[in-house]
């Protein structure tokens, strides 16, 4: 994958969208999910690209949650701090995990293995306390499983 | 594919198959994916093709009992219906061997909430 | 006699379960009347009824029995089993606390088959709409039917509908809100994965109410399965010409696009999801102009929440006035709540308005998950509040959970217990409506991370008496002065836990206590001489160098120096660390 052009892919996604109304958001999702993060690169390409000012590109990924603007770890780790989760230990496991990895939310693992995030509500509710690392879903977390369940991640590099 | 009018419709309607006489539902939506649901949809299907069971196997959505995740919910001919809930991969094998094999429920599984809630007819 | 079965579950809260030891009596009983082989015992996780002891129930004929003792058993296999006689002293009323309007096909339905949902009557209020109705006739229905918003405000769905209708316009839009961003709130999510085509038949119906010929479905990404099974069912819904130009040969034509959410919690406003969906900023607008007069692209638009919808096919197909018989006075129909928090069944509900809080939490919910005892109830997430226990029995609706001090919301329902500390509670709402304020307006900017600091200082021990005069004035700021929905209630859960739960604040502020145990920097920790084994693991956890002493004398701990980790007693093996 070639980050700071835009690649073949990315252009047909821009193709697909340039003449709906109001793409910009639906362009970024595709950016965000084929990268992880909205590189600056192609924020400036896609400026040229659709005639948008850079301004106007960084106001909306800025905006939303969503959007990252810096490259995220290998193993992306969502721990839910939705209010049944909240109430059932979520903050006793995101400590855990910050305790474990060394590092605080929002942020990636030195080793660049895991980037550690909070999420608003993962809908799972019946499974609190629910932590997710890349699609899997984990639920019921107990902190004394957190090591075991980091270690699985470690193993295969 | 038929383009559906009015004139067609309760004709299409008509011609939908009936499901089966034995039929396993499996909970299949984000909560009982995350609990499991997945591998117990997948040992249903590959278990009852090798015990050579005639029960249709079906994803559906989430009953809501998000406690007893994963769900399924099993019809065979002269046995009640029945909703299993916490079902694994031996508890999977178990109702495929119990209850569509010998016609017995399982212990301890069913969640039974029948007499809970009233469901708007056709 | 036909083959029989029991199945039984002791419900007894409180005490252990005991449905093996039944079981071997039912099996021994039936053994001496040999009858082993003509029925079939199976002990069950869950009956549907809690807190009525043993119960039985025979199968088939549903005839089910509650607090049944060991010298019934035997009765009940001759006179019942053997007899076909019912029990009258022994016999529960069914408990049916659930009616399922909006989940009519959750679970029940492939929702990635079309003709699942044809053969479970879909669409065929589509067909009638829009071979037999006017679209004043619509209305007409759902103004009979009372239906109101399901997305918190309650609003009439046929008002809505109305002022779009009236209005002139070469285009209109209609908008399915799925930005579900209430935090313990998964109802939409649940109708989107589970009866996708239930939500986009609404959504048609709607179309052709107002006159609408396009539609978007605005969805959170955070739900990519909810997402999949839209983009499906749309497709499907366009390959059976469901959707697209003259659907089902009439003169309606309808399209459909989607649009994803991007974790913005004020983009479930309409004006902000509305500029979201334009591709911008979710930055809410001013209103009036309502955007059933000026909406999506200045067009006038309707924005309904997927619940609401997915309530319009079944209304239009049994009629408004059978809709308008479910409910209270001024609350028709059902409610689904994501019931969670301390609650033994956590999952969703659907509930006739009116049910009582009670009946919720005991009968449907199965009361509560540990010995604790109930605190409150939370309702409407973080534009909500609680509702105290002494209130159980009030009924669930719109007008009034107002009157509590609290809203319908979305759906959410979060039981808690003693274990929970109200004042927490209102700083975790009130942090993620800071979190979320889009910061155009400044009562919500500034008040609500103003109101934050309080509340946080309150909880580390640093609260003053005047306080919580300050906080209500900053409240009432908020609510009078924000731009948007979110500002006007984010001080909510703030005033509803002030109203009912003043002693607790008080506690923290004047005596520096949390009676739940859950502010970390109001907790004190003791070692206890008399349960300590003296084994030093306190003293080398402790980074902070507060535990002092050696394995002969025994060990102290230093108030002045504990940063109030908790280490020490979670290490400890003999529970020799007080915490309090």
């Amino acid at each position: 994958m070639t980050e700071p052009k835009l690649s073949e892919d990315i252009k047909k996604v821009v193709e697909k969208w340039r003449n709906k109304k109001g793409s910009l958001v639906m362009i970024l999702h595709e950016i965000q999910n084929a990268y992880g993060y909205v590189p600056r690169e192609t924020s400036l390409e896609l400026s040229k690209y659709l005639d948008v000012p850079l301004a106007r590109i960084y106001e909306v990924i800025t905006f939303y949650n969503y959007f990252k603007l810096e490259k995220p770890g290998k193993h992306r780790i969502a721990v839910c701090m939705g209010t049944a989760c909240y109430l059932k230990g979520a903050p006793v496991i995101l400590q855990e995990l910050k305790e474990l990895l060394d590092v605080e939310e929002g942020h990636n693992t030195k080793d660049g293995l895991f980037a550690l995030d909070v999420v608003r509500c993962l809908g799972c509710c019946g499974l609190a306390p629910v932590m997710m690392i890349d699609d899997k879903v984990y639920g019921k977390v107990k902190k004394e499983e957190i090591m075991n369940i980091l270690s699985e991640y470690g193993k295969e590099e | 594919m038929i383009k559906l009018t009015k004139e067609n419709f309760d004709q299409h309607k008509t011609g939908i198959p009936a499901v089966g006489k034995n039929w396993i539902k499996v909970g299949m939506s984000t909560c009982g994916i995350a609990a499991g649901a997945d591998e117990v949809y997948k040992t249903f299907v590959e278990e009852a093709k090798k015990k050579n069971l005639t029960v249709d196997i079906k994803k559906c959505g989430c009953l809501g009992m998000c406690y007893a995740e994963p769900l399924v919910e099993v019809h065979v001919e002269g046995v009640p219906q029945v909703i299993y809930g916490k079902v694994n991969k031996d508890i999977a094998i178990k109702i495929l061997e119990k209850h569509v094999g010998t016609k017995m429920l399982v212990n301890d599984y069913i969640f039974d909430l029948s007499l809970t809630m009233k469901k708007v007819g056709k | 006699m036909d083959k029989k079965i029991v199945l039984l579950k002791d419900t007894s809260i409180g005490a252990a379960d005991k449905t093996k030891e039944y079981y071997s009596l039912i099996l021994n009983l039936l053994r001496d009347q040999n009858l082993q082989d003509s029925v079939q015992v199976v002990r069950v996780a869950d009956i549907g009824f809690y807190d009525q002891g043993l119960v039985l129930k025979i199968l088939p004929g549903q005839v089910t029995y509650g607090r049944v003792q060991e010298s019934d058993l035997l009765p009940v296999i001759t006179e019942t089993i053997q007899g076909n006689k019912v029990l009258d002293r022994l016999a529960l009323e069914p408990n049916e606390k659930q009616l399922r309007i909006v989940l009519r096909n959750c679970g029940q339905i492939d929702p990635e088959n079309f003709d699942d949902y044809i053969a479970a009557d879909g669409y065929a209020a589509l067909k009638k709409v829009i071979t037999e109705y006017k679209p004043e006739q619509v209305i007409e229905q759902l103004k009979a039917s009372g239906l109101r918003g399901r997305g918190g405000a309650g609003y009439p769905t046929w008002m809505k509908w109305n002022f779009a209708r009236q209005v002139k316009a070469e285009q209109k839009y209609i908008v399915c809100n799925g930005d579900e961003g209430d935090p313990g709130a998964y109802m939409d999510r649940s109708v989107l994965e589970g009866d996708p085509h239930s939500v986009i038949e609404g959504m048609m119906i709607g179309a052709y109410a107002i006159g609408a010929s396009q539609g978007y479905f605005y969805i959170r990404a955070e739900y990519p399965l909810a997402v999949e099974r839209i983009q499906k069912a749309i497709a499907q819904a366009y390959e059976y010409g469901l959707l697209g130009k003259n659907i089902l040969g009439t003169d309606f034509s309808f399209d459909v696009e989607i649009r994803l959410g991007a974790g913005a919690f004020v983009c479930g406003e309409e004006t902000a999801l509305l500029a979201s969906i334009e591709g911008k900023r979710g930055t809410p607008q001013p209103r009036p102009p309502y955007p059933s007069i000026k909406g999506l692209w200045g067009k006038p638009t309707v924005i309904n929440n997927v619940e609401t919808l997915a309530n319009i096919p079944v209304i239009l197909l049994k009629g408004g006035a059978w809709f308008g018989k479910i409910g209270t006075e001024k609350s028709k129909g059902t409610k689904v709540f994501a019931l969670t928090g301390k609650i033994k069944n956590s999952g969703l509900i659907e509930v006739p308005m009116g049910t009582t809080i009670r009946d919720i939490v005991y009968h449907i919910g199965g009361g509560m998950l540990a010995s604790k005892g109930i605190k409150a109830v939370q309702t409407g997430g973080p534009s909500g509040g609680v509702i105290p226990k002494e209130f159980l029995d009030e009924p669930v609706d719109y007008e009034n959970l107002q009157k509590l001090g609290s809203i319908m919301g979305s759906g959410g329902m979060i039981v808690m217990d003693e274990d929970d500390c109200l004042v927490d509670i209102a700083k975790f709402y009130l942090k993620f409506c800071v979190e979320e304020s889009c910061g155009k307006c400044a009562p919500c900017r500034i008040g609500g991370f103003q109101m934050l600091s309080l509340l946080e200082n309150i909880t580390s021990g640093k609260g003053t008496a005047s306080d919580l005069a300050k906080m209500r004035r900053i409240a009432l700021a908020m609510q009078k002065a924000s731009l948007c929905g979110l500002g006007q209630t984010a001080s909510n859960p703030v005033l509803s836990t002030l109203k009912y739960f003043a002693a607790e604040y008080k506690s923290h502020i004047e005596d520096k206590k949390c009676v739940a145990g859950k502010c970390r920097y109001l907790l004190n920790y003791q070692i206890i001489p008399e349960k300590c084994k003296k084994c030093g693991l306190c003293l080398t956890n402790c980074v902070f160098g507060a535990i002092t002493g050696n394995r002969e004398q025994g060990y102290i701990l230093d108030p002045a120096k504990c940063t109030k980790c908790g280490r020490c007693y979670e290490v400890c093996k003999f529970k020799a660390i007080n915490k309090g």
